[in-house]
């Protein structure tokens, strides 16, 4: 780890402009992640500015309904939040399935979002890697591929997001409120994060200097009923090979709306559009969620390695939509 | 301590309290459980330097220069040394000296240490590495370990010639051993179509085991002091001080008594402390500096610190007759051991003659090969060899208890070995074991309830996936599998192993106290317990010292193969029998008893010398006053014998041990996911020294056969570990880990010690097969690798259109 200034913000706006203004400075939240990257050698900055103690760190409810979540706001505290854990159960499952509990006691939404690819090859920097160093090579192709994309991939990036909390954002149409220099924004939690393409190195559309300050989720009353599950190798602390994060609307015996997202298997929390069409209308029997299932999966492109992730990809879909669909029918 | 008195000792108040099998606390325990323990990485001297290591970026790659000047420019930097600053010999090792000490010429593995520094600060020391230029010439890696035992044309990883060849152990080309088996028809040069003749039924099956890390949670760590007789006193956390001390000082160019080792704190060991680390580099920078230099490797370091378990590829044929007897057995075993022997040859010795396991089979043909590839080197690991073969042979067991319609169990009991029976290398397994007893009484054990018949919801942490990612219970199978593992326990193949122990009584402050000086490394398994234990049993003395150890007292060899509690057990015993034998002969002198009254009707107790006839003669602290009584022993096991490099006969093992495992496991078949419901085992330990150390050996042990089962692998491509952290590197969380029932049976061994077996290491061989079992019994899927993961169980599907 190389020296570095560290230098705690008073106000977003001060912080925004510091960053901003020297391309060699980073934000600092929970450091979770940033600070293993820092001794892994992946980011070399000159100053960290922390921006823990001026970030909002609560759940408020908005007069339209809808709910904001401070980006300071720790992982383990949004996870036990009541407002959350009944209106938004997905989010809360997800928050808990992810990482330990003391990482969770440290992590914050901000971060969280803006956590970096656990590719192996772009955490060693030894290897090329096109996210990394841009322009030298992928080095997953034809190595150890367990945890990489089968959808949205490109031939020069197939790291995948690791984050679970923003599967569930994703699946809940949040919006992502941005402070930059010429003032706050809001971005669609879909459109935060970008597929790689030819330029992989670009995790978002953030510019350097922009602060999340703020997560909002819009009033959506199904979402009461949602679920999120996750593939891993073990029972806590590891990353998905696949998750699901859904909501489904049923009434009548037909599924009147969907939200749908998937971890695990894309460069960024992939929400699955074509499943919430194909359901959208939909009686759920075993083949209507199947067929919505491999209606979202029939472009996924596996890899030498992950071949088997379409295939777990789907049946934790099914699973997760049937467990869906079963409990509302019980209800 | 026989007694043949039917009279209560008269005036003897209290007995000895915290013997030998009593639970009495560790004397370490409450500084480790409150964090105050001081481990190895927590050494500090105010004049260290910190020591750093340079190691290579590539598998395979010559060396064509080092330039260093740019790191000795760096200020706070005080040694910057290469091969060309080895004093003495250049290379080490445990079986094979063929390590270098610092890579010349060639780089086999990544990670292999290049060059050292030392400097003021670890930062400085590290950022110093990044100025040493290394100019390589990348070379193909040789990383297939079946191509390297197998195809002549392999490309070598030891140049031709370059070490000397261990012809006992048919060493050539990149095969560091192969041993061939053969006995029945085989050995009379029968083919295998002609014995597959003389069955009814065959199986074949071929399998993998992956490669497992020790995971110990104290990264490698030590601190080198210069003495001022040129020599150099090292504190270091390792498995056996004396097996460093006789590897560091011919490459410091020092004799060995000037180069001395005391145990720093271990931070756990599992056998990847066996081989050195950076013993010879601190000791190396400390001689060069003048002064203390400590290392400490961070994680991701360690993984590339220390060897690792062999990954295996096995080949199996198993020919039964109809009603289950066994007629025929075949095994070809690959051991990847990576660039340099380690462990290695031990290891195939193991591997081959425990390779079918615990059944009795007239013909058997075995080739177990361990070979040189460029791949990070592997050693040893707990149940080293046997884990492996473990692993084929009772999927093979399986396998062919479902092409006969059998049950697994009856299967297993029809072919068990037991008390008599002769294990593959001729062998006769001279002392209790029984087997069949051993499955009866795990497969009468009761099963954990059915998910179904519990109320509902049940608990989801129990449900496979754990909390966040669960069924509610349905599309949920149970599968039940069985396991039986044949461990070799303390060390083979004809090495004279030994142990030493200073034993001394004195009276202290009115009171006898007893001090036990040994060289053996407490590594967490507790033998600093069960070594007062039995000085308390012997001495009938409660009053007991464990001094630190270090090589000032013989060697005490090596805490792994389950061996301390049976070696260094034996050598305090042994003191201790010495120092009771002169307290008898004090006793004697002082005229407390006739002449010629027998020892055996002497015993010590509550600290009082007391006479099965009379009662209470004296205490001991009326009896020394202020004399002292000093005895120091060797214990040595019954000689074992060479496998012979052809057929592989030889009585080549002191102790086998034996555990039976039944594994009880939920599988959600649809997302792949495995809940261990229940893990039970039963195990034969011959004497129980210490009931919950022993509980915690048992457990420990099948939660690290767990893991090889389901989710530890260290993932190797192209030679490069690429899960070298613990957050990519998946051990079981306690989430993952079940209940456990242990039945522990005692029928004692009549050549060990109080008649005790090593218990450490034949959990970690049956619980793995167990675990795969019953999921192959939940899942129907053939399961050949391990760990199993959830793609091995949900499958894929065949490509649309």
């Amino acid at each position: 780890m190389n020296p570095f200034d560290y230098r705690r913000a008073e106000d977003a706006a001060g912080a925004v402009a510091t960053v901003a203004a020297d391309p060699r400075a980073m934000f600092l939240g929970g450091g979770t992640n940033l600070v293993d990257h820092l001794k892994l050698g992946i980011v070399d900055p000159d100053l960290l500015v922390d921006v823990t103690r001026l970030l909002p760190d609560g759940v408020e409810p908005l007069p339209d309904g809808g709910v904001r979540i401070g980006a300071g706001m720790r992982n383990s505290d949004l996870a036990a939040d009541p407002l959350i854990r009944r209106r938004y159960p997905v989010l809360s499952q997800a928050l808990l399935s992810g990482a330990s509990g003391q990482l969770r006691n440290a992590a914050t939404t901000g971060g969280n979002l803006l956590q970096r690819t656990r590719c192996v090859y772009f955490q060693d920097v030894t290897m090329a890697c096109n996210k990394r160093r841009p322009g030298s090579g992928c080095s997953a192709f034809g190595g150890y591929t367990r945890y990489h994309a089968i959808l949205g991939a490109s031939e020069h990036c197939i790291a995948t997001h690791p984050s679970d909390m923003a599967v569930a954002l994703s699946a809940l149409d949040a919006t992502v409120v941005v402070q930059g220099t010429d003032g706050e924004r809001r971005v669609a939690m879909t459109e935060l994060h970008r597929l790689p393409g030819d330029a992989p190195e670009r995790d978002t559309v953030l510019r350097h200097g922009d602060l999340i300050t703020a997560v909002e989720l819009p009033d959506l009353p199904f979402a009461a009923r949602s679920r999120y599950r996750k593939v891993r190798d073990r029972a806590s602390y590891a990353f998905a090979l696949v998750s699901v994060a859904a909501a489904v609307d049923l009434s009548d015996g037909v599924i009147r709306e969907a939200r749908i997202a998937l971890g695990g298997v894309a460069h960024k929390p992939w929400r699955a559009t074509r499943a919430e069409a194909e359901l959208r209308g939909a009686r759920p029997t075993e083949e209507t969620l199947r067929a919505a299932a491999e209606a979202e999966l029939a472009e996924a492109r596996p890899v030498e390695g992950n071949e088997f992730k379409p295939t777990l990809a789907r049946n934790t879909l099914v699973a997760t939509l049937r467990d869906l669909v079963e409990e509302e029918r019980t209800r | 301590m026989a007694s043949t008195s039917t009279r209560a000792p008269v005036g003897l108040s209290s007995v000895t309290r915290d013997g030998i099998g009593a639970s009495p606390r560790r004397p370490d325990g409450t500084l480790k459980v409150t964090g105050e323990f001081a481990y190895s990485s927590d050494m500090w001297m105010e004049d260290m330097l910190w020591g750093a290591t340079l190691r290579s970026p590539h598998p395979h790659a010559e060396i064509l220069g080092i330039d260093v000047s740019g790191a000795l420019r760096l200020p706070g930097v005080y040694a910057v040394l290469t091969h060309e600053d080895v004093p003495g010999e250049k290379r080490y090792g445990l079986e094979y000296r063929d390590q270098p000490v610092l890579a010349f010429g060639k780089v086999r593995y990544k990670g292999e240490p290049v060059a050292i520094v030392a400097a003021d600060h670890p930062e400085t020391a590290r950022r110093a590495l990044e100025r040493i230029k290394v100019d390589y010439r990348v070379l193909e890696p040789v990383s297939d370990a079946r191509r390297a035992a197998l195809d002549p044309d392999c490309p070598l990883v030891h140049e031709e010639g370059s070490l000397p060849l261990h012809e006992e152990h048919n060493q050539r080309g990149n095969r560091v051993r192969y041993q061939p088996i053969r006995t029945g028809a085989f050995a009379d040069g029968a083919s295998v179509e002609e014995v597959r003749a003389l069955a009814d039924v065959v199986v074949t099956g071929e399998y993998e085991v992956g490669m497992q890390d020790q995971a110990f949670l104290g990264p490698e760590s030590g601190l080198a002091v210069p003495a001022e007789d040129g020599g150099v006193d090292l504190y270091i956390a390792t498995q056996w001080l004396h097996v460093d001390q006789r590897q560091i000082a011919p490459c410091l160019g020092l004799p060995a008594d000037k180069v001395r080792l005391t145990l720093a704190g271990v931070g756990g060991a599992f056998g990847a402390r066996e081989d050195l680390s950076m013993q010879i580099h601190a000791c190396m920078l400390a001689l060069h500096t003048g002064k203390p230099v400590k290392f400490v490797y961070n994680r991701e370091e360690s993984f590339f610190g220390h060897v690792h378990r062999h990954p295996a590829t096995m080949r199996y044929e198993h020919g039964a007759k109809r009603d289950g007897t066994l007629v025929y057995a075949t095994m070809e075993i690959v051991l990847d051991g990576g660039a340099y022997a380690s462990a290695t040859p031990a290891v195939v010795g193991v591997a081959s003659s425990l390779g079918i396991g615990p059944y009795e089979v007239p013909h058997v043909s075995v080739d177990a090969y361990g070979v040189y590839t460029t791949n990070p080197p592997c050693g040893a690991m707990r149940g080293f060899g046997a884990v492996q073969a473990c692993f084929g042979y009772e999927s093979q067991m399986d396998r062919l208890a479902a092409e006969l319609g059998m049950d697994p169990v009856d299967l297993r009991i029809k072919n068990a070995v037991s008390q008599g029976s002769r294990i593959i290398t001729g062998q006769e397994i001279d002392m209790p074991m029984p087997m069949a007893e051993m499955l009866r009484r795990a497969r009468e054990m009761p099963l954990p309830p059915d998910r179904s018949s519990l109320p509902a919801p049940s608990d989801p942490r129990t449900l496979p996936g754990g909390v966040a990612n669960t069924s509610h219970g349905e599309g949920i199978v149970r599968g039940i599998g069985y396991g039986v593992g044949l461990k070799n326990l303390c060390f083979s193949e004809g090495f004279d192993d030994y142990s030493t122990a200073r034993v001394r009584l004195e009276v202290v402050g009115g009171e006898p106290a007893v001090t036990v000086h040994t060289a053996a490394a407490e590594v967490g398994q507790g033998l600093v317990t069960v070594k007062g234990q039995i000085a308390r049993t012997e001495l009938g003395v409660e009053r007991v010292t464990i001094l630190p150890s270090d090589t000032r007292v013989g060697s005490a060899g090596s805490s792994s193969a389950s061996r301390q509690s049976y070696m260094t057990g034996g050598a305090v015993k042994t003191a201790c029998e010495a120092v009771r034998e002169r307290v008898f002969a004090l006793v004697r002198e002082r005229g407390l008893v006739e002449d010629g009254h027998p020892d055996a009707l002497l015993s010590l107790s509550g600290g009082k010398v007391v006479s099965a006839a009379e009662g209470v003669l004296i205490s001991l602290a009326d009896l020394l006053g202020g004399e002292a009584i000093e005895e120091t022993r060797e214990y040595h096991h019954r000689p074992t014998q060479m496998l012979d490099p052809s057929r592989g006969q030889g009585s080549s093992h002191t102790q086998f041990g034996m555990c039976v495992h039944r594994a009880v496991v939920d599988v959600d078949v649809e997302l792949g996911l495995v809940k261990v419901v229940a893990l039970d085992a039963v195990q034969d330990v011959g004497k129980v020294m210490h009931p919950q150390q022993l509980a915690g050996q048992i457990q420990g042990a099948s939660a690290q056969g767990l893991g090889l089962a389901l989710m530890e692998e260290i993932q190797v491509h192209d030679g490069v570990i690429r899960n070298p952290s613990f957050t990519d590197y998946l051990i079981p969380t306690i989430l993952d880990t079940p209940p456990m029932r242990i039945d522990v049976l005692e029928h004692p061994d009549p050549h060990a010690p109080y008649g005790l077996r090593g218990a450490g290491e034949p959990p970690t061989l049956s619980s793995t097969p167990a675990i795969v079992a019953a999921v192959r019994n939940a899942t129907g899927r053939p399961l050949t690798h391990a760990p199993v993961r959830p793609e091995d169980i949900v499958g894929i599907d065949p490509p649309q259109g």
